[in-house]
């Protein structure tokens, strides 16, 4: 091994601590780039390896009583390439174990499940024998959830008649990989249960023969989505086809394309902090190290080393720094795939979730990172190369300080000597300064950045389901009803309250553009459902006005006082022109509010409703869904406390895993840039340390000056890194925004509080470990040695 | 033998003092049982060639290490029974050190590298006079990188008698000085030691010092192998260098 070589292993080792540190940031770059683009990568190859063996359909559209001839017009529209008509219908369920009834989805199986659309996977059991009305499979996340077992007999009510049957087999569909329920849009597993049974047994159940009721189709790759859902839209109007959507906005697989978007989101987010961080540390590091090591260099020039030769050693010591990081973040984000993969494998719930390696996010992340390390050293082997050996060789003078803005601000006494020393370093580095500052504040906006998610989310709640909703259980009827229905409601067990809603598809078109929402009718005096506008005040209805979502208004760039044109996808499908008189301010979802009576003289067929909003007893809730088993108009139930509970155990499920990571690589940060910063300034002052402690200087004091210059920049550095956090957590909200829920920018005094208690945990440990230094500085050495 | 002074006017009584160090080749003995006793406001200098023990003595009076046998006693006070704090407190209180390779705070001017130690220290000097009585007054807000080698060593010299210490201890004050640096430090601080008496140890390689001292003490293999008085101390002018 050349002599040079052996140098460089030995200053890595004397170094480590801080190779360490340095190589721990890069680590943390490149270990996220592998993690969260191997993990995006095995999810989009489960998902589409899922969505080809099931042949997931690309458009989906539902109507009444269809006569199958229409399905073979849907295929002869251009573009069709296979088209999937079934019949599927709603009802309620009552499950053992469960309080609230399910909403329960009954799907026919194809005759020939080879040329079928959707198709379903069986998980466990079997599938139905076809010539038999008393068997279906069920979806398995259903069955997981609500901990039903094969064999188990389940008699859902639909149309009115019960519908018995023997669960044989647990399925998984690509159309229900998640179920959000239609008032959330939040999985909820127990209670949206899916089956599918053979066609014989459902249309004898549906009372629907030689038709069809949902279909689905498959488009040829030259296909023009909307012009075929316009199609679609065109053929079914007459059977009272609702509007036709493409996969995009198929619940299922919108769910999973915004979790997926999260993913990309950190992926692309995260690495580049730490990248960058590292390079500047690196910088501060091999500056110091040729400051140290001027005498060394000079030595090698004058023995006749080229300039180059004599640089190469601290070109290679960035390298290693960065190939250990690239290496050991090569290996962790590796690791942490795989162990990713196990939390999410319950979560995405598909057939097969294998963990990938991104190869070329591992080489991307490892080039950037040794190109980082290098750029990073550039400084610090330009001077050594300039080093001329006669200068190198001599005694270093004294660095040249001179008297600072702060000396003009604070003469004569006002500060001690130490302080000043302090004040002064700074101000002489004022590059090493500012590069520390921007690191500390990196790490504090990364940590406080990332907190919001759990207030925003706390906010939305309380808006969506105690402020704007206020109903503690609510029902849904199959069809629309005479108000009668409500008042029978309003006399069931434990009902406190009860209010009539209308509610229907609809397109909305403004200014060129067009949207698919809902048409939401709520009575004039309602006080169970009102819109609130921004500021949480409830909004009036003014007659025919409507009131529009300010995220759907923006859409449309409408606002209060324009027309929009509104077409309900229902009954006759009425459309007219109707005033916007307020935004509503709604988190989740969009929609467009009506007086209930202006929506009834619309649709012109009598003061109907489709669902009534309840105030419950909680102690009678049991008896109440007991009765309303019995009561098959209503198809659907939902109360608000498990809507919550799903929010809540949905979105901190998935929002967990990205925080835990992004507290601990702040923290990381933190740590690495405080422990560098102290490192250096214990090597550039263990002698003035050491002559202090000679001259009788306690240990602490000298610690003061030690760790002062880190606690003045980490003070900087917090106002900053607040300032940070919340511009970051405005990019994060977003980002993370997605059609169902819009998180509004929340920072709380916890928040503030949790960061900040993070950040100055990581500085404080990071002067812990280099100020232990200042008690352990032989006094004798120093006194013989020179700079 | 030189005289011994009588017990009242001791500053240091050295008895049997012994520092042998651990190394990988086996124990090396830096000092075998040395005995020396020490006059208030006395100048010894300490001669000897490298490891022959001298710096290991200052070093233990100074308080920065300790012996491996043997006791050292500062008047009332047993210096080898002195726990880290009580040491630290008597180089506070009644040491000054001067180092050869001056070891100035290069952040401070000089005023304030003399004012980092009066502000700890009981009754000091004002920095001003002290940098007065080694004639820099004229250097107060000057950097260490502003200064020349012997004005930074002449600012240690400040430094360590600005406390107006007991004891001033000396490890090759003019080690990296030329020769005529070298003397105008040495006229710096045999004037000052004079003017608050201080007892004073130089420790050098330069024979030359000797002529300054009250007793020069010559020191071989980590024992004392001379002590001899001088009858007339030289001014550091008269010195032959």
């Amino acid at each position: 091994m050349r002599a040079l070589d052996r140098k460089l292993l030995r200053d890595l080792w004397r170094m480590r601590w801080q190779v360490a540190a340095i190589s721990l940031l890069i680590a943390c770059g490149v270990a996220v780039a592998v993690m969260a683009y191997s993990s995006y990568e095995a999810l989009v190859a489960a998902q589409t390896r899922f969505y080809r063996e099931t042949r997931f359909a690309d458009v989906f559209a539902s109507a009444r009583r269809t006569p199958l001839s229409i399905a073979a017009r849907l295929g002869r529209i251009d573009g069709v390439a296979a088209v999937d008509a079934r019949i599927m219908e709603t009802g309620l369920m009552r499950v053992p174990g469960l309080t609230r009834p399910a909403t329960a989805h009954v799907i026919s199986l194809p005759a020939d499940e080879r040329f079928a659309l959707n198709r379903v996977l069986l998980a466990r059991g079997r599938m139905p024998d076809p010539i038999r009305t008393d068997e279906a499979v069920a979806l398995k996340t259903f069955m997981d959830a609500a901990g039903v077992r094969l064999g188990d007999r389940l008699s859902p009510v639909i149309a009115g008649r019960t519908f018995s049957f023997r669960v044989v087999g647990a399925v998984l569909s690509p159309e229900y990989v998640f179920t959000p329920s239609p008032e959330s849009f939040m999985p909820d597993d127990a209670h949206q249960a899916v089956f599918w049974a053979p066609q014989p047994a459902v249309e004898r159940a549906a009372g629907l023969h030689g038709g069809f009721n949902v279909v689905s189709l498959d488009l040829a790759a030259r296909a023009s989505t909307p012009a075929v859902l316009a199609a679609v839209d065109r053929i079914l109007a007459p059977y009272g086809g609702r509007i036709a959507y493409a996969r995009i906005d198929q619940p299922s697989h919108a769910f999973l394309n915004a979790e997926l978007k999260e993913l990309s989101t950190s992926a692309t987010i995260l690495p580049p902090v730490f990248l960058i961080v590292a390079a500047a540390l690196v910088h501060l590091a091999m500056g110091r190290m040729v400051d140290a090591e001027r005498e060394q260099i000079g030595l090698l020039k004058a023995f006749g080393y080229g300039d180059l030769t004599a640089a190469t050693p601290y070109l290679r010591f960035a390298s290693v720094i960065g190939l250990i990081g690239a290496i050991g973040g090569g290996l962790a984000g590796a690791w942490l795939a795989v162990a990713v993969m196990g939390l999410y494998r319950p979560y995405f719930r598909f057939p097969t979730l294998e963990p990938a390696f991104h190869w070329g996010a591992f080489l991307g992340a490892s080039a950037a990172a040794t190109t980082a390390a290098l750029a990073g050293s550039a400084f610090a082997v330009r001077r050594a190369m300039r080093l001329s050996p006669a200068l190198a060789m001599q005694p270093t003078q004294p660095a040249a300080y001179r008297i600072g803005l702060l000396d003009q601000l604070v003469p004569g006494r006002t500060i001690d000597q130490a302080t000043r020393m302090i004040v002064r370093n700074l101000e002489r580095f004022p590059l090493r300064a500012g590069l520390t500052v921007a690191g500390l504040a990196a790490s504090l906006a990364l940590l406080l950045g990332t907190q919001f998610v759990f207030s925003s989310f706390d906010f939305v709640i309380d808006h969506a389901y105690y402020r704007a909703q206020r109903w503690s259980d609510a029902v849904g009827f199959a069809e629309a009803r005479s108000t009668r229905a409500v008042a029978e409601v309003a006399r069931l067990p434990g009902v406190f309250a009860a209010e009539p809603m209308r509610t229907a598809a609809a397109r909305i078109k403004a200014s060129g553009q067009e949207a698919r929402t809902r048409l939401i009718g709520l009575d004039a005096n309602a006080d169970l459902n009102r819109p609130l506008n921004a500021q949480g005040r409830v909004i009036a209805f003014q007659g025919r006005g409507v009131i529009v979502s300010r995220v759907l208004a923006a859409k449309l760039r409408l606002k209060p006082g324009d027309l929009a044109n509104i077409e309900v996808v229902e009954g006759r499908q009425p459309q007219a022109l109707l005033p916007v008189t307020a935004l509503a301010e709604d988190y989740s979802g969009d929609a467009i509010y009506i007086d209930r009576s202006e929506f009834n003289r619309l649709m012109a067929d009598g003061d109907l409703a489709n669902g009534a909003q309840l105030l419950m007893r909680p102690e009678q809730r049991p008896a109440f869904y007991q009765a309303i088993e019995r009561i098959p108009q209503i198809a659907a139930a939902s109360s608000r406390d498990d809507t919550v509970a799903s929010w809540r155990k949905v979105l901190i499920e998935a929002f967990r895993v990205n925080m835990t990571f992004y507290v601990g690589f702040a923290g990381a940060i933190a740590f690495g840039v405080a422990f560098n910063t102290c490192r250096i300034a214990l090597s550039e002052r263990a002698r003035d340390l050491a002559t202090l402690q000679v001259l009788g200087f306690e240990r602490r004091e000298c610690a003061y000056i030690l760790l002062g210059e880190l606690l003045v920049l980490a003070a900087i550095a917090a106002p900053l890194g607040l300032l940070g956090g919340n511009a970051l957590a405005r990019g994060l909200v977003a980002a993370y925004s997605r059609e169902e829920l819009r998180l509004p920018l929340i920072l709380s005094s916890q928040s503030y509080g949790v960061s900040l208690c993070a950040y100055a945990g990581a500085v404080s440990l990071a002067a812990v470990l280099v100020g232990r230094r200042v008690w352990r500085l032989d006094l004798v050495a120093v006194l013989k040695t020179r700079e | 033998m030189a005289s011994v002074p009588p017990p009242g006017e001791r500053a240091f009584s050295i008895r049997s003092l012994t520092k042998a160090y651990a190394t990988g080749g086996g124990l090396v003995h830096a000092l075998r049982g040395v005995d020396l006793d020490i006059a208030r406001g006395e100048m010894l200098v300490l001669l000897g060639p490298s490891g022959s023990g001298k710096s290991t003595l200052l070093n233990i009076l100074g308080g920065l290490d300790r012996a491996s046998a043997g006791s050292v006693r500062y008047g009332e006070r047993e210096l080898t029974a002195e726990p880290e704090r009580g040491l630290t407190a008597y180089r506070r209180a009644s040491v000054g050190f001067i180092f050869q390779f001056f070891n100035l705070v290069p952040s401070l001017t000089a005023r304030e590298n003399v004012a980092l130690i009066t502000e700890v220290s009981r009754d000091p000097m004002t920095p001003e006079d002290a940098l007065a009585r080694v004639g820099l007054s004229d250097r107060l807000d000057h950097f260490p990188a502003q200064l020349s080698g012997g004005q930074q060593q002449r600012v240690a010299v400040a430094r360590a008698i600005a406390t107006r210490p007991e004891v001033l201890l000396c490890d090759e004050p003019t080690g990296s000085l030329d020769s005529e640096s070298g003397v105008q430090v040495l006229e710096a601080l045999v004037d000052v030691t004079r003017e608050v008496g201080a007892t004073t140890m130089i420790v050098s390689h330069n024979a030359a010092l000797a002529s300054l001292a009250d007793r020069v003490i010559r020191f071989r293999d980590g024992a004392i192998t001379e002590i001899a008085a001088n009858s007339v101390r030289r001014r550091p002018a008269e010195m032959v260098w």
